[in-house]
């Protein structure tokens, strides 16, 4: 026996100081009695006293020294060892996408966890625990801890990942602790099936659960004809799935269908729904099973999410409103340029023929479109250097910049025959990229103003040329809409476990991220890319804060496919070793029981206080 | 201040109360009590032969019209009794709270009254060591139990008792009424002889034992070193368990059923109360149930 606090037996010195006081309080008490008469005739009629009851007088006594002595081991809080008594264990827990499912109305995370703890529960005190987790992340959770307590709120606060989990790793080491201690209890807790194993103690937590999935959806739109395909599996049984097409989060489908599905095998399905357009839409399986996460397919419209809100500010709007409502799925406002006064939370500001000083300062929270100045603008990048009006007309010449930047603005045009009768002369403080020019001088050019954000010009009045009466108007809108309003993600539909890359766009605040399970995190805006990493499975809502204004938009990470039928895998483990039966000295902490012995013996002292002082006989 | 008051209201719930006697009465003439021989009051209760010099005018004439011979009718005699109380005033019975004393006093005072009430005449004594003194002497009418009674205030409640030495040399008298002996009995001097006394005397005899409330349940527990307040050369050392506890209880039994067996063994009346006990529980519950009043 050790103590954890020896100091803790000093407190056995107040054992003689409790005798010592009893002595000196143990005097009689002098009393004058009406009479003593009967006191001394009960004297005889004392019968023989039983020889314990010699022991009443000094019961307390002995309650009280017991009280001591057991306050005392208390507080030095013994240890029993007991020879071979004690265990250590190893757990791998697997944490992948799988351990989702639901068996017996918890997840087999859940009761994997459960079985751990009741393994820590029953073992011996003394005994050892290492955990090792495989997750997103492999690593160990703790090692080696005695405490059970600790044990179990640590494995409490773990939760599942959603991707798949590669055990060799874990395996590696646990099979460090194995060479360390060959009598290691390696249990593995996972859900897959395996064909051998050695010196691993494998807890099944598979169960046979029904899990569908839907996977592989794409779309078309075209001519206001949406047609979504994809196909759904049934992993344990041949069944007949019903699938339905959501459109835009509608709780009635624009299509259902019922499909019959052998097991294993990926049955394909069509959709056809009518729909202009749709900022979202999803595939679910209306049939429930062990594992949701891969029953819905979510996909996000990525030109939808592409479009900003737009200010025009303009005398005479119409032409640039009637293309952009063709072009944008986004509000349009429209105020005349005397009403302007600064504001904020657009995405693509255009000033068409605004005197530069009712602008003042160019907005920071979007893409701007300067389309005929009457003078300079602070920020814009360039000047303006006068208006020249032709004798009649002249045609504006389409750039053979090879740039990037100009093939994306001056892709699908024809640029021929385009007219102007005047337009303004500009000088570039910047790089721009020309798209149109007058001989040498530019008509319409890209760029950037001073604080970062895409700037368009048109350096002529629209209604001055006839370039609104020509295919080309909606091409060259379309790509420059296109150069306004960059897309923020590549694509919005993805698998758990990968990355998603996010455009930060200039003057971008911050990008907030909230998972499907509603972690919220921020990403770093520091460069051109933002990585965001995919660990769940779900709608991940992102929010872009641009010079003060938010715009946000979703991506999809369904559920990892490899993860739907764990039950597949049929690897072998092992770990490499002769295993041992030897334990080693588990403990024994006696405190409970002291603290029991405590109680009673208060109870009883406190029973031979008030059979003395109240009679209770 | 006084040891003890008398309600007013109880008296007069008292005057409903009525002594019974056992023996022959055999007092003074002009009492109230009716007495077994024959004598002169109203209350008809026999006929027998006319002889010369019977008074003729208790000659049942209607009954000479029948039977045409001369009947004398009888009518009980009516005697005054002579209630004695005597108090035990050893120190004894005053210490600690005096409740002992003063539950004495209350009592004797009460029975004077109802004595007083039934024409009878009172006398009151007290035993303090071997005597025997007379507090109170031939006390007759409420006029007198008025004037004499505050004399209770003056009896000093020390030294030991010895009932029987005090009674014995004294008169107790002949038949002629109730003998009321108020003590707490803790005593191993003798008492017998006097209670065998009054009954030899055919006077009748009520042993009132009056014990306080710690005599009859003693809560003291632990080393204990008694004095007793009556002589405290007799003492007592002993750690108060719960043996020695039961053999005090089984020693109050002992004591209380000695006083009763032997009173009742002669006749005589016994009654047990605690100090603390009221007086209309003592009146008009115990001394009922004993049959010394109805």
């Amino acid at each position: 026996m050790s103590f954890l606090y020896p100091l803790g037996l000093l407190g056995l010195i107040g054992v003689p100081i409790l005798i010592f006081i009893y002595i000196i309080k143990s005097k009689y008490t002098e009393q004058t009695v009406s009479s003593t008469y009967l006191w001394t005739l009960s004297e005889k009629f004392l019968k023989r006293k039983n020889p314990l009851s010699r022991l009443t007088g000094i019961i307390s006594l002995i309650l009280q020294i017991l009280s001591v002595i057991l306050i005392s081991l208390a507080i030095a809080h013994p240890i029993i060892a007991i020879p071979n008594a004690a265990n250590e264990y190893c757990f791998i827990l697997d944490a992948s996408g799988s351990m989702n499912m639901i068996s017996d109305e918890k997840t087999r995370f859940e009761n994997g966890k459960d079985e751990i703890k009741d393994i820590i529960n029953g073992a011996s005190e003394g005994s050892t625990f290492s955990l090792v987790y495989v997750g997103d992340d492999t690593g160990v959770v703790y090692e080696r801890t005695d405490d059970k307590e600790q044990a179990i709120a640590l494995l409490d606060e773990l939760k599942v990942a959603y991707n798949t989990a590669d055990l060799k790793e874990a395996l590696g080491i646990a099979q460090g602790y194995f060479n360390e201690n060959p009598s290691t209890l390696v249990y593995l807790v996972s859900d897959k099936a395996y064909g051998e194993h050695k010196n691993v103690n494998v807890i099944d937590l598979s169960r046979g659960e029904e899990n569908y999935a839907v996977s592989d959806v794409v779309y078309t739109n075209k001519d206001g004809i949406l047609e979504v395909s994809g196909s759904v599996v049934s992993y344990k049984s041949d069944a007949s799935i019903t699938v339905g097409l959501y459109i835009d989060g509608a709780d009635d489908p624009a299509a259902i269908e019922t499909i019959s599905v052998n097991k294993g095998e990926k049955t394909p399905f069509t959709f056809t729904a009518s729909s202009d357009r749709f900022s979202s839409f999803s595939v679910k399986v209306l049939q429930s099973d062990a594992l949701a996460l891969d029953n819905e397919y979510i996909v996000y419209d990525l030109e939808s999410e592409s479009s900003y809100d737009t200010l025009i500010v303009s005398e005479r709007p119409y032409l640039i409103k009637a293309m952009l409502g063709q072009l944008l799925h986004a509000k349009i406002d429209v105020i005349k340029p005397s009403e302007y006064s600064s504001q904020s939370g657009y995405g693509l500001y255009i000033f068409d023929s605004v005197a530069p000083d009712l602008i003042k300062e160019l907005p920071q929270d979007g893409t701007v479109w300067l389309m005929n100045l009457g003078g300079s603008v602070n920020g814009s990048g360039f000047s303006v250097q006068g208006e020249v009006t032709f004798d009649g007309s002249d045609v504006i010449t389409l750039t053979d910049s090879s740039s990037s930047t100009a093939q994306a603005l001056i892709k699908d045009l024809r640029g021929e025959g385009i007219h102007l009768t005047k337009y303004v002369k500009c000088g570039f403080y910047r790089n721009f990229t020309t798209v149109f020019s007058y001989k040498g001088n530019p008509i319409v050019f890209a760029g950037t103003t001073t604080n970062g954000s895409r700037e368009v010009v048109f350096a002529f009045d629209i209604h001055d040329s006839n370039l609104p009466l020509l295919s080309d108007y909606g091409v060259l809108m379309r790509n420059i809409v296109n150069y306004s309003f960059p897309d923020m993600v590549e694509k919005t539909s993805y698998e758990s476990s990968q990355e998603a890359q996010i455009n930060v766009i200039a003057n971008c605040e911050s990008i907030r991220v909230e998972s499907p399970l509603g972690n919220v995190t921020y990403l770093d805006t520091s460069s051109a890319i933002a990585s965001l990493p995919l660990n769940e499975a779900g709608v991940y809502n992102i929010t872009m804060t641009v010079a003060g204004s938010a715009r946000e938009f979703s991506i999809y990470s369904s559920f990892a496919e490899s993860e739907r039928d764990p039950a597949q895998s049929e690897e072998s483990i092992a770990l490499q070793g002769e295993k041992s039966s030897d334990g080693f000295d588990g403990k024994y902490d006696p405190l409970t029981v002291i603290f029991i012995i405590l109680a009673f013996i208060f109870l009883a002292d406190w029973m031979v206080y008030c059979y003395d002082k109240y009679q209770l006989r | 201040m006084s040891r003890f008051v008398i309600n007013e209201e109880f008296l007069q719930q008292i005057e409903t109360l009525q002594m019974l006697l056992k023996n022959n009465v055999a007092g003074m003439f002009g009492g109230n009590r009716k007495s077994r021989s024959y004598g002169s009051s109203c209350e008809f209760t026999d006929y027998r032969d006319y002889t010369g010099g019977d008074d003729t005018t208790k000659i049942d004439w209607n009954a000479y019209a029948r039977f045409d011979k001369l009947y004398t009718k009888l009518y009980l005699d009516e005697r005054q009794m002579h209630t004695k109380i005597y108090i035990d005033a050893s120190r004894s019975m005053e210490y600690g709270d005096a409740k002992k004393a003063e539950q004495a006093l209350k009592i004797a005072s009460l029975i004077a009254y109802l004595s007083v009430c039934e024409m009878d005449k009172v006398s009151i004594f007290v035993i303090k060591n071997n005597e025997l003194h007379e507090i109170i002497r031939g006390m007759v009418g409420k006029e007198a139990y008025l004037t004499s009674i505050s004399k209770l205030e003056d009896i000093v409640f020390d030294g030991d008792s010895y009932i029987s030495d005090a009674i014995l040399p004294t008169n107790v008298g002949y038949g002629d009424g109730l003998s009321v002996l108020i003590s707490d009995f803790l005593t191993d001097n003798d008492y017998e002889a006097a209670i065998d006394l009054f009954c030899d005397k055919k006077r009748d005899l009520l042993c009132m034992q009056v014990l306080s409330k710690e005599e009859l349940n003693p809560l003291v527990r632990g080393k204990v070193h008694f004095f007793d307040s009556e002589n405290v050369s007799r003492t007592y050392k002993k750690n108060i368990d719960r043996d020695i506890a039961k053999a005090y209880k089984s020693a109050l039994e002992y004591v209380t059923n000695k006083v009763k067996n032997y009173a009742l063994a002669r006749g005589a009346s016994y009654m047990l109360t605690s100090a603390e006990a009221s007086l209309g529980e003592i009146f008009f519950e115990k001394l009922v149930n004993t049959e010394v009043v109805k």
